[in-house]
Parts: C-alpha cells; structure tokens; sequence
C-alpha cells in the first residue's frame, strides 16, 4: 500500500518552477506520466482559450538515405484516421487497404526495382487499385479529426516538421481540452495511414511549391554541400526520387519508432486549471504503452579541412551566400555567436517581403547598404541547431552600380577581420543583450509562440535552457566576441555560394 | 514535507473528481459550458485634447508598452504618376528622421533599448508602431510622436531608399504567386490606383516636397486613431500624451475619390507563361464588400466551399480525394470601402491545371444549385461561434482591433452582434448567397504557368484549355518601365 501511495505521488507530483529573468518569471508547472510522455502548462487566467501542442523528438535528422521526407510524410498522414477516426467501419477498410498495398508493393517492384518494368503489368495493377480504393471511399470519413477540431471551435489548427522536431497544433476553447487529449491520444496509438498514396502525390507537389520559388534548387545544393556526414544534409521536404520510392512500411515503422509518449511533450497555454489538465493528460495519454528509449543522432560534421565554393545561375536574385559550422546551441560559445549575428546582420534584409526588414542598425547594413552603398541587402543570422550550427552571411549586390557577389564578399571578409582584431564595441555588446533580454519578455506575452518555444526546448535541453542561454548571453565580453569570431570563421571552415541571375 | 503531501492528496481529488470516462471517440464527450461575452469597444475609447482617438487596455501582466497609431492614408491616395510613394513612405518616415534627430540616431536607441519601431502603408491605413519595455515608456513615446509628428524627409536617406527600391524592381516577376495575384488583380479592377505599379521613373519622381506635402495632408490628429496597451496607468499616460501632441493641428482632410466602377472582364482564360513546374491558378471575379449585410452567410458558405481548409468542398475533392494539389480553396476578399474579390485557387502540376480547374467550377456550381448539408452548415457556423474568442486573446490585438472598426466606419457593435448574426445563416441562406455571389458563367481563370505541357493536360482531364473558354495570353511587364515584354 505504502509503494502505491509512493508511486502515486511520483506520478502526479507537478513541479511549479519559478525562473526568473528580469523582473518577470516563465512559470512552467511540469508533470511526468509514468509513460515517460512530459506534460507541461503555463496558466494565463483571461480569455477562455487554450493553445494546445505536443511535439515530437523527431524530424527530418532522424531519416536516412532512401526515405528522406519520411518525419514529414508522417505528419501528413497523422491526418488520415485511427482505428476510430476517420472510418465507418475499420475491419472492412483494413481488408481493402491491404490489398492496395500488396498491389502497390507489385507495382513499387516493376517500377523501382527495375530498370525495364513491364509498364502493361503496372497499368494492370494501377486500374485494380482505383477501383479498391473507390470501394474503400465508402468507408472512409474525410478529414474526420480536423473537422471535430473546427466544428469545436478549434484555430490555428495545423501541424509542422523540422530538422528536429514534429509538432500538432490547435487552439480550443477552454472547457474542450478533453477533445485534443482524446484525438491526440488516440492517433499515437491508432493511427491508420489511409489514403497513403494519394497523399504522397500532395507532397510532392508540395515539395513542387518550393522548387518554383527561383533559386530554391541551387539553395537545396548549397545545404547538401554544407553538410556532408551530418543528416542536416537533405531538406525537410526530402529528395523528390525518395518520396517517389518511400514505402507504407517505412512509414509505419516510422511511427513504431518515434510516436511513443517516452520522445513527446505536450504543451497547454492559456485558461486552464492545472490540475484537470493533469488529470485528464493522465487519463488520455497516460493509457499510451511506453516505447523503447531512443539513441540519438549519431553522424556529426566533420571537420570540412578545406574551403568550399559554389557557383549557380538561374530565376533568382544575384547573390552572395557564406556559411560558416558552429557548434550545436548550447554550447559555451554559442550566445557569443548570437551577439555577432545580431550586431553584423540586424536589419540588414530587403523590404516589401524582401528578407526579414527591420531597423537597419546592423553593421553590414551601415557599412554596405548606408555608407558605401554597394548592396541592397546584407544580412547576418546565427542558427545553433540541436546537432550541429550554422553561421550565415547573405547579401545582394547593386547591379546598377556594377557590384559583383565577389565584391561583396571582400567586404565582408574585411568586417569579419576587424572583428576578430578589435571585437564589437562595448555599446554593440549591450545593445544585443537588451535585445535578448526584450525579446524573452516578449515571448512570453504571446500564447502560441511560448507553447512552441517551451515545448521544442524541453525536447533537447530541457525548457530551463531558455533561462540559462539568457544568463549566457549576459556574460558575453569582446574577449569572447574575438575568440569565436577567430575560432569559427576562417576559409577552412566555410561555404561560399555565389548566384547571379540568367534570363528573366 | 506534510503540507507537501497533503496538497498533492488535494490535487489528487480534484483530478479524480473533473476526471471523466474514458471517451472512446468526440461523439462521446460532453463539455461543461462555457460563457464569453467579448469587451466592448466602448469602455476603452478616449478622446485626447485635440480631438486624437485611442483605445486604451492598461494590462500589468508584463512590463511591456505597446502603441500603434492607424493613420487614414496609403496608396490608394496616390496620383499615378507618383504610384509607389506610399512604400517610400513606409521607409522614410522613420529613415529619413525628425527634424530634431536623424534616422539611424532613431533606429539605433530604439534597438538599444530593445525594442521595435516601424511603420507601414497599405491601400488606405498606414501604421506605426512601438513596442518597448514598460520601463522606457517616456523615451519611448517622445520618439513615436516624434517620428509621427515631425519626420524630416532628409534627402540623403531617401536617395538610398529609391535607389534600393528601384534595384528590388528587378524581382517583380520572380514569384509565380505575385504575378499571379497582379494578374487577377488588374484584370478584375483595371487601371486603377489598387492595380498601379511602381516604376523606375515613378520611384525616382517621388521627392521629399511629396513626402511632406503627403504627411501634413494625412497626419492630423483627426485623421489617425491610436490603440495602446501595456503596464501603465491611464490617466498618467492621458497626460504624457497630451502633452507631446499640444499643438498638433489639423482637420480630416479632403481624400481623394476612388473609383468605384470596374471592367467586366470577358470570361475565358487568361495565360501567363513561366517556366516552372505547375500551374498558379486564380479564377472567379469581383467580390462584395464586408458592410454588405449578405457577409456573414457569404462567410459560412465560403468555409463550406473552400474557405475551411479540410472540412471544405475544394479542399475534399482536389487534394484528399484525387491529391492534385497541396494548397487549394476559395477566398473573398476585402477592402475598405471598395469591393473585394472571390476566388478559387489552386497550384498543381502542369498535367493537371485543366483537371483541377474542372473540379472547383464544378463545386461552384455545386454550392449555387444544390443546398449544404446538415453537418456541413453546423460546423460551419459552430466554427464561428466557438472560435469568436481568439479575436480577443491580446490587449493590444483587440486594441487595434476597436480602433480598425472606427477607423473604416463600421458599426462599433460589430463584434457583439456577430455571433447572432452567424447564427441566423440558414441552409437557403447559404444557397442564395452562393446564386448572388458566384457567377462561373463571368469567371476569368488566370494562370501562370508553362504553356505547352498545361494546355496539353493529362488522363483524366484532355487539353486544349480552350475549354475552359477563350484563352488570352497575358504579357509580363517589365518591371522597370512598366511596360509588355514583348
């Protein structure tokens, strides 16, 4: 009895942990399920809404060579039904769906296995699959879950995939956060990949948006170059050949691996009481069996020994492009790194939905774009990562003055050196700090950007890291400033993409 | 450690005690109700001395300061030949400086202090807003009524930003999506101020003296309405602002007419080549304004047509059902007191623009000749009622929000009648608004795209596209002179 009490309070013991940053806190009450899925909340008492998240330690890293695109697939099909959702009657749309993909498996054969596929037999094939899968339209209940969401009053319904995390999202009204637990519960352990096929067309004409944004192939080259060993190499849309091949079972296997509650997080913003949270969090997702601990990552980036250099044309603007490996967030000279990003590139980017806009106070806007007036753009950005981090400049040339991408890069080249001589300016240093400082604040006023900043975070380094990043940007000195300045960004370890435009 | 356990026993109950059955599927579920009665614009509108408009939400909840001021003025005021001073402006406002301070001395305190300054123009309101920590109200509010008052227009800063806007120019018809929507645009509103665009000659013709003139036309105390929110204490702020505005002079100015008759556009295709993949697709006409009192059952038909992402008929039909598409659905429209547009749009691979195309006229026709169903009107208008509160999830959102509604003359009840409104949407209703307001017969289908493998088509859906309607090829325009690229 005594070991039931104890366990019980293991299990519902909510943590409220107060951190505080300025004169204001992120409180984050915490609770673990006995699953090992992590349940935090952040009450704000006002307008009955809550925004809903879980996220999932898994995104396009955690693919491999032959079923890239797959975390993405997945979130796609995490959409087309459970056992319960989405179908009138399971047993018999089961039957059909297995003998669509015994004939897909047939016609995959014919069509990747080989390179001279009988296309009379593919044909053959491909009738008897739209005729079973009219048949199994009569079983099917179309979008199910995303119209119980809406019908609910459910916004900013949506899901998304990175690198590194998979998230589903919606914003309910306050005394239906019991229908999120239930659908939400219910698709990590039932969810039936219906429709699997046609989806997979959708996404390739996804990944079809993103090819006709001009300069979209040549930039898919650039991070594929950048990254040789780490899986940071391919896009989160994955190869088109991929997406072409990826099997059900892959996808199955998939969801097998990383759905389990022991690599999730959920996360409730809003007005709310905690503990019917908890206790409905422990009723849903509790009942989901634990899985197997999962290994991280394994492949790094090496070290490049050598500069790269790549040259493109095309649809796009002229322009220059430079990366730099850093190290992964986290990491002693991390916030270092976003100090310089900040003072080199702030509000160094276009306007009219150019890229990124803003005050122009950067230094390669005054020194490029004000003084010298030699770009349109120049911009610096910081992107630490999970695994491994990227330093980036970008620029665009005045074409009217006959400023070449090269040009640009001497320039840049030049502020780079300057810095690691003399640093940033103690103002400079100060100036980012506020901005960081602001920034946190500000994030805690919204609702769904806290939700997805607090639940990503708790994923890898746990939520506090957003506390502690801050202290580590506070401690920055121009010592630092020189020493990873001298440290990162050196030929040895960089890209430099240069693209001018051809034809219209 | 006793009161430790004790306040997880307690918390123990409660969560056995809210904790319901296991529901196995939604239809199981009951939700406790839940009452919402949205703020009313009235109790937090004040009129500063000079006859300046805000809405005010003093909110402690963090120590943040928020103002925007919505000016009454954009491009939609601008003579032809001056098209493009409106983005101008959004840059040199701030840019060019006060006459006390220059602009980079504005952008580098502001970003010092970590906060944001920034101002934007649209067709007929314009923007500036601030957001700083609560601690630096005062240095920040003598900026933004600076900056709102007194810009200087320094011609150095504006040399750069025309220069800058004329290079930019050179990316005009690099997006499919961008000439796609000036496609559409100006074929349902012609030559007029909505479908104008910048040139290099109308870049360069834009001088400080027009900046000015424009500035001290629209930037009266009558013509702008403030929305604030943050940690501050009313009357305190009343005072402060009152003080930077002393003086402040000036009427509503007299505006320009906007024309209010449009083309009508011969139906039938409308083809503009690009070399890409797919087809960007538009096709409908001219829309209906939202003081018409047919909005509200125009919305809920829309949602059940294309406008509710999965749950609608568009999306069912061309993306689940046959996967021609990842992005898809109708839309309307609006402007302030102009009328909008009604759309359906797609982009699908080039084999498929026909097909796909024959499928939403399909469901126009659909919605106009055959009434929704049961579910789909019930989700439809219980989507609007059990969403209405997300409007009202910021302060400063909401704000904005009261300010807007007076701002375009719209009746300040807007929002606590709207539910009731929604709620009156019937099945006929629906299908009345649907007979009025979509008209496949006057569509035009614009595409962009790569002619030959689109007007081929594929298996399902045999080219030319001619059947659709006659098929106008459409020029691009040289972004520079404004001119056909022949």
């Amino acid at each position: 009895m005594k070991k039931r009490i104890l366990f019980l309070i293991a299990a519902v013991f909510v943590v409220a942990a107060f951190a505080a940053a300025a004169d204001v806190t992120l409180d984050v009450k915490e609770h673990v399920l006995a699953n090992g899925m992590k349940i935090l909340m952040i009450p704000k008492p006002g307008v009955p809404r809550v925004v809903c998240h879980v996220y999932f330690k898994v995104g396009s890293i955690n693919e491999r060579p032959g079923i890239t695109g797959s975390a993405h697939i997945h979130e796609h099909l995490m959409f087309k039904g459970t056992k319960v959702m989405g179908v009138t009657d399971d047993a018999a749309d089961a039957k059909i769906d297995a003998q669509i993909d015994e004939l897909m498996g047939q016609i995959y054969r014919e069509k990747f296995w080989k390179t001279d596929g009988d296309q009379a037999k593919i044909a053959a094939l491909q009738k008897q699959v739209d005729e079973l899968a009219k048949a199994e339209k009569a079983f099917i209940i179309k979008d199910d879950l995303w119209t119980q969401y809406m019908k609910n009053g459910g916004t900013a319904l949506n899901a998304s995939t990175s690198q590194e995390t998979t998230g589903y999202y919606v914003t309910l009204p306050s005394n239906k956060i019991e229908l999120q637990m239930l659908m939400e519960s219910d698709r990590m352990m039932n969810a039936v990949f219906r429709e699997f096929y046609s989806e997979k067309d959708v996404i390739m004409e996804e990944r079809r948006l993103s090819e006709n944004r001009p300069g979209y192939f040549f930039g898919e080259q650039v991070n594929a170059a950048f990254y040789t060993a780490s899986p940071y190499h391919w896009d989160v849309i994955g190869w088109m050949d991929d997406l072409r091949k990826v099997t059900k079972k892959d996808l199955t296997d998939f969801h097998k691996t990383y759905y389990v509650p022991n690599n999730a997080v959920a996360i409730y913003v809003g007005d709310f009481d905690p503990a019917a949270v908890v206790a409905l969090a422990e009723k849903y997702f509790g009942r989901i069996p634990k899985g197997p601990d999962l290994e991280p990552i394994r492949d790094g980036e090496p070290p490049q020994y050598g500069e790269k250099r790549m040259y493109g044309e095309g649809p796009a603007p002229t322009s220059l492009q430079m990366m730099f490996h850093i190290p992964p967030a986290g990491d002693p000279d991390a916030q270092a790194l976003s100090i310089l990003a900040s003072t080199l590139g702030s509000g160094g980017g276009g306007f009219r939905g150019g890229m990124g806009g803003g005050g122009g106070t950067g230094r390669l806007y005054k020194n490029l774009v004000r003084d010298k007036q030699v770009a349109v753009s120049a911009s610096a950005s910081s992107r630490p990562q999970w695994y491994v981090g990227a330093f980036q400049f970008s620029a665009t040339p005045r074409l009217d003055k006959g400023v070449k991408p090269e040009d640009l890069e001497k320039e840049i080249w030049a502020e780079i050196e300057k810095v690691k001589k003399e640093g940033l300016t103690e103002e400079e240093i100060q100036k980012a700090k506020n901005r960081g400082e602001a920034m946190f604040i500000r994030s805690l006023g919204s609702t769904s950007g806290l939700a997805s900043q607090v639940g990503r975070a708790e994923l890898m380094r746990g939520w506090r890291s957003i506390l502690t990043d801050l202290d580590a940007l506070k401690k920055v000195g121009n010592d630092d400033i020189k020493r990873v300045a001298a440290k990162y960004f050196v030929k040895d370890n960089s890209l430099t993409a240069i693209y001018t435009r051809k034809g219209r | 450690m006793k009161r430790t356990i004790i306040a997880i026993l307690g918390l123990l109950v409660i969560g056995a005690g809210l904790a319901p059955a296991q529901a196995q599927r939604p239809s199981d579920l009951t939700y406790p109700p839940l009452k919402y009665e949205p703020p009313s614009p009235r109790d937090f509108r004040i009129v500063y001395a000079g006859g300046l408009r805000a809405y005010v939400q003093p909110d402690k909840s963090l120590p943040l300061f928020n103002i925007t001021a919505i000016v009454n003025c954009g491009d939609l005021y601008v003579p032809k030949d001056k098209t493009g001073l409106g983005t101008v402006l959004g840059d040199q406002l701030i840019k060019g400086g006060t006459t006390a301070k220059e602009g980079p001395a504005i952008e580098d305190r502001i970003d010092f202090l970590g906060g944001s300054l920034n101002f934007n123009v649209q067709d007929r309101t314009a923007m500036l807003t601030l957001s700083v920590l609560s601690k630096d109200l005062d240095e920040g509010l003598a900026t933004f009524f600076d900056v709102l008052r007194n810009p200087a227009f320094r011609e150095e800063p504006l040399k750069l930003a025309k220069a800058r806007m004329i290079e930019q120019l050179r990316q005009v018809n690099d997006q499919p999506s961008t000439i796609l929507s000036r496609a559409y645009d100006r074929l349902l509103y012609g030559d007029n101020a909505i479908t104008w665009q910048p040139t290099k000659a109308s870049y360069e013709g834009v001088t400080a003296a027009d900046l000015k003139a424009y500035h001290a036309k629209y930037f009266t105390p009558r013509n702008v309405i403030l929305a604030v929110s943050g940690d501050f204490d009313k009357a305190a702020l009343k005072a402060k602002i009152e003080k930077l505005t002393a003086g402040w002079k000036g009427g509503a100015p007299a505006f320009p007419a906007i024309p209010k008759t449009f083309p009508n556009p011969e139906p039938g295709v409308y083809f503009v080549e690009k070399a890409i993949n797919q087809g960007y697709i538009s096709l409908g006409h001219l829309g209906i304004e939202d003081t018409n009192p047919d909005y509200y059952a125009v919305q809920v038909m829309n949602f059940i047509l294309g406008g509710g992402s999965f749950t609608s008929r568009i999306t069912t039909k061309v993306r689940s059902d046959e996967g021609l598409s990842y992005n898809q659905g109708s839309r309307f429209t609006y402007r302030w007191g102009l009328p909008g547009t009604f759309s359906g749009y797609v982009q699908t691979k080039s084999s498929t623009v026909g097909y796909a195309i024959s499928l939403i006229l399909n469901e126009f026709n659909r919605i106009r000749t055959a009434p929704v169903s049961d579910a789909e009107i019930e989700t439809a208008v219980n989507f609007y009622l059990e969403s209405f509160a997300d409007s009202f999830q910021s302060s400063q959102t909401t704000m904005m929000s009261f300010a807007n509604l007076e701002m375009t003359g719209k009746p300040m009840d807007y929002y606590k009648t709207y539910r009731a409104k929604i709620q009156a949407v019937t099945k006929a209703r629906v299908q009345d608004v649907a007979t009025k307001y979509i008209q496949p017969d006057k569509a035009v289908i614009v595409i962009v795209g790569d002619w030959e493998p689109c007007n081929k088509g594929g298996e399902k859906w045999a080219g030319p596209l001619d059947k659709l309607g006659r098929v106008h090829k459409v020029a691009l325009t040289d972004p520079m002179t404004g001119q056909e690229i022949k």
